[in-house]
C-alpha cells in the first residue's frame, strides 16, 4: 500500500491531540468525559487518514449508503457536532469567568462601603 | 424561630426601577428591616430607588443573569455571616407578608431552605401559559431529584446558615432555580415547601419569562447535569 504525505502526518498530529488530553486529564486540566470524547474523536480522525477508501467503503456499506463521497459528508457532519460540543464547552467557560469577575469586583466594592460606613 | 432583625430579605433586580422602592418599603413595613438588593447591572435607576426606600445595594457592573445575582447575595450573606437569608423577586409579585410563613414552616421543620411555592394554594390569575410553563419545569427538574417539588421555579425561598455556607452556584441565568435544589439534596441539606401567593400585575406580565428563555433555561440546566465536569459543578 502507498502512503500518501497526509496518511504520516495526520495520524501523528492526531496522536500528538491524544497524549495532549491524557495529560490534561492526569494533571486534572480536563474531565474524563472531555478526555474521552476527545481521545475517540482523534482516534478515529488518524484512523480514518490511514485507511480512506477501506473505512468511507465500510461506513457507506453499514448505512446503505451508496456512494463513499456520502459518508465523507457524513463523517464531516459528526466532525461539525464535536465542534458544536467544543464551543459550547469554551463559552461556558467563559460566561462563568465573566460572572465570577464581575462578582469579585461587586464584593470588593461593597468591602469597600462596608469600612467606610 | 428566627427574629425579624436577624433575618436579611435580599431581592435580585434588573431594571425593576419602576417597581423597586415600594417593594423595598413592603418588605420593611412586613417588619423586616434589613433588606439587600442585588443590582444586576440594572440600565434604569434600580439602584438608586433601591437605596432611596432604604436598601444596602450591591452592583453588578454589567448584567448576569438571575443565577448570578442570587449567587452574589449568598456569597455576601456567607461573608457578612448571615444565619438566615429569605430571597424574593423584585417585580411586585411576592407579598412579603409571606416572609413570616417561611420562617414559620422553617422553625417546625428546622429545615435548611423553605422554598415559598406557588401552587400549594394556588392564587388566582396565574396565567395558563405560566402554569404550563412551571408545569415543565417540575417535571424536569423533579426528574433529577429523590423527592418532588410543587415549585421547583419559585424565586421566593428561605435559606439557612447551613444552606448559606454550602450552596455554590454555578449557572447565571433562571437555570440557577433547579440547579439550587439538586444541589442541596446532593448537599445533604433539607428543603420544605411553603405556600406564598402572587400577584400578576400588568407590569410584571409585560416583563416575564418567555417561552425562547423557557427552552435556554432547560438546556442549560440538562447540559450542567449531563455533562459539566465536576470541578466545574
Ligand atoms: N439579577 C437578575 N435578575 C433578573 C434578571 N432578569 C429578571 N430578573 C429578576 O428575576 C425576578 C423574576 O423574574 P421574572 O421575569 O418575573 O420571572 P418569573 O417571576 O419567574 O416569571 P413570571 O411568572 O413571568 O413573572 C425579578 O425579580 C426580576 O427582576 C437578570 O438578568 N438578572
Ligand atoms: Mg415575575
Amino acid at each position: 500500500m502507498k502512503l500518501e504525505v497526509y496518511q504520516i502526518i495526520v495520524p501523528l498530529a492526531s496522536l500528538g491531540f491524544v497524549f495532549n488530553l491524557v495529560r490534561r486529564f492526569l494533571k486534572s486540566k480536563a474531565s474524563w468525559q472531555e478526555a474521552a470524547l476527545g481521545a475517540a474523536f482523534w482516534l478515529s480522525v488518524g484512523i480514518f487518514a490511514l485507511f480512506p477508501d477501506a473505512i468511507s467503503k465500510a461506513i457507506a456499506d453499514f448505512f446503505g449508503i451508496k456512494s463513499n463521497i456520502n459518508a465523507i459528508i457524513f463523517f464531516c457532519l459528526g466532525l461539525i457536532f464535536f465542534f458544536q460540543y467544543k464551543l459550547f464547552f469554551m463559552l461556558k467557560k467563559n460566561q462563568m469567568a465573566i460572572t465570577e469577575l464581575a462578582r469579585k469586583i461587586t464584593l470588593q466594592q461593597a468591602e469597600k462601603e462596608d469600612l467606610q460606613s | 424561630m428566627m427574629r425579624p432583625e436577624q433575618i436579611w430579605i435580599v431581592i435580585p433586580a434588573y431594571n425593576e426601577g419602576p417597581v423597586i422602592g415600594q417593594v423595598v418599603s413592603k418588605v420593611a413595613g412586613s417588619g423586616f428591616p434589613n433588606v439587600l438588593v442585588i443590582d444586576d447591572g440594572s440600565k434604569d435607576d434600580t439602584a438608586r430607588q433601591a437605596r432611596l426606600a432604604g436598601a444596602r445595594v450591591l452592583s453588578h457592573p454589567i448584567n448576569r443573569g438571575a443565577g448570578a445575582a442570587a449567587q452574589t447575595g449568598l456569597a455576601y450573606a456567607r461573608r457578612q455571616g448571615w444565619n438566615c437569608v429569605v430571597q424574593i423577586d423584585a417585580d411586585g409579585q411576592h407579598h412579603p407578608e409571606d416572609i413570616h410563613r417561611l420562617v414559620e414552616v422553617q422553625a417546625q421543620t428546622e429545615a435548611d431552605i423553605v422554598l415559598g411555592s406557588r401552587f400549594l394554594d394556588p392564587s388566582p390569575g396565574i396565567p395558563p401559559t405560566r402554569i404550563l410553563y412551571n408545569r415543565i419545569s417540575n417535571v424536569l427538574t423533579n426528574t433529577f431529584c429523590q423527592r418532588n417539588y410543587s415549585d421547583t421555579q419559585t424565586g421566593f425561598r428561605l435559606l439557612s446558615a447551613r444552606a448559606i455556607r454550602n450552596l455554590r452556584l454555578r449557572l447565571d441565568g433562571f437555570g440557577y432555580c433547579s440547579e439550587m435544589i439538586v444541589q442541596a439534596e446532593e448537599k445533604g441539606l433539607r428543603i420544605a415547601e411553603a405556600p406564598i401567593q402572587v400577584t400578576y400585575t400588568d407590569y410584571s406580565l409585560n416583563k416575564g419569562q418567555d417561552l425562547v428563555m423557557g427552552v435556554t433555561t432547560a438546556v442549560d440546566l440538562l447540559w450542567k447535569l449531563l455533562f459539566y465536569p465536576s470541578k466545574m459543578k
